[in-house]
């Protein structure tokens, strides 16, 4: 199971509302067999833009961030469930990444553009490149006379 | 006499070779190239360059907005691009999207900066790009 992480906004209400919500958005995950790791609250903010969802124009909102492990597969089928949700004005699911940082570049990227290694390949592409498009008649086609204007 | 002394003389001289190389088989070799070229790395060797994200391992993050923020252009929100971030293209390309995964997920503008982050120490500066551009 990956690890995804759900952004949140949902729309401006009271405290117990906002709780039931997020049990209902929580209860949504462990019906599918998914786990959540974690959840942060960002803040009841404004929004900056105004966005529209279920027919409302809301410029607020409560943030939210699930960090959740579920199935690939219900992920579809959880943002379906949640873009019902008239609570949610947004949501958002990112794959966590978890990659090695490679090693920096820039000393490589700053040389002088023939000391580059993509300039280099490019050069080299460059050269397989020459005439491409001037086509020249071959006399071995069997033909005894030419078939082109001259 | 004379030739005694010259015969004593040799003798002693080679003895005491004889020793020493017994003791320290190379001495005598380095004793003569005291002064020649040694094997070292280049001590003018400049540090490499790496880009600030790199330098300081910060690892960009859609929620830290305030970070991704400082990419952004105070006038039209749009990203700077990499001759003037001065980043290297990997980390460009990442913070490229972090910002759109932001804007997208409703935490950072998409048409200006975050007033509250105006006055922001800069990261650089976008008058004096590596490369030369014709805005
Ligand atoms: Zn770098």
């Amino acid at each position: 199971m990956p690890t995804y992480e759900l952004a949140l906004m949902l729309r401006a209400m009271p405290k117990p509302e906002l709780k039931t919500t997020l049990t209902r958005v929580s209860h949504a995950v462990f019906n599918r067999g998914g786990i959540i790791r974690n959840i942060e609250n960002l803040g009841f903010r404004p929004i900056p833009y105004k966005t529209s969802a279920h027919g409302l124009v809301h410029r607020e909102a409560n943030y939210f961030i699930f960090k959740l492990d579920t199935a690939t597969k219900a992920v579809a089928d959880l943002r379906e469930e949640y873009s019902r949700d008239v609570d949610i004005v947004r949501q958002r699911f990112y794959k966590v990444q978890t990659d090695e940082q490679p090693a920096c570049t820039l000393e490589e990227e700053m040389l002088p553009p023939a000391y580059r290694e993509e300039v280099q390949q490019m050069i080299e592409v460059g050269k397989t490149q020459v005439n491409r498009f001037t086509y020249k008649f071959k006399y071995n086609s069997g033909l005894d006379y030419y078939p082109f204007q001259k | 006499m004379a030739s005694l002394q010259v015969v004593i003389r040799q003798f002693l001289s080679t003895s005491r070779r004889a020793v020493i190389s017994t003791i320290r088989p190379y001495s005598q070799a380095v004793a003569e190239n005291d002064d020649a070229p040694v094997e070292m790395e280049n001590p003018y060797k400049k540090e490499r360059k790496q880009c600030i994200l790199c330098k300081l391992n910060i690892k960009p993050d859609y929620k830290n907005y305030r970070l991704l923020s400082q990419f952004q252009s105070p006038y039209t929100g749009r990203i700077y691009g990499r001759h003037i971030t001065g980043l290297c293209k990997a980390k460009q390309a990442l913070v490229e999207s972090e910002i759109t995964k932001a804007q997208n997920s409703g935490y950072m503008p998409y048409y200006y900066k975050d007033k509250a982050f105006l006055k922001d120490p800069k990261l650089f500066d976008p008058e004096n790009p590596i490369r030369f551009h014709r805005f």
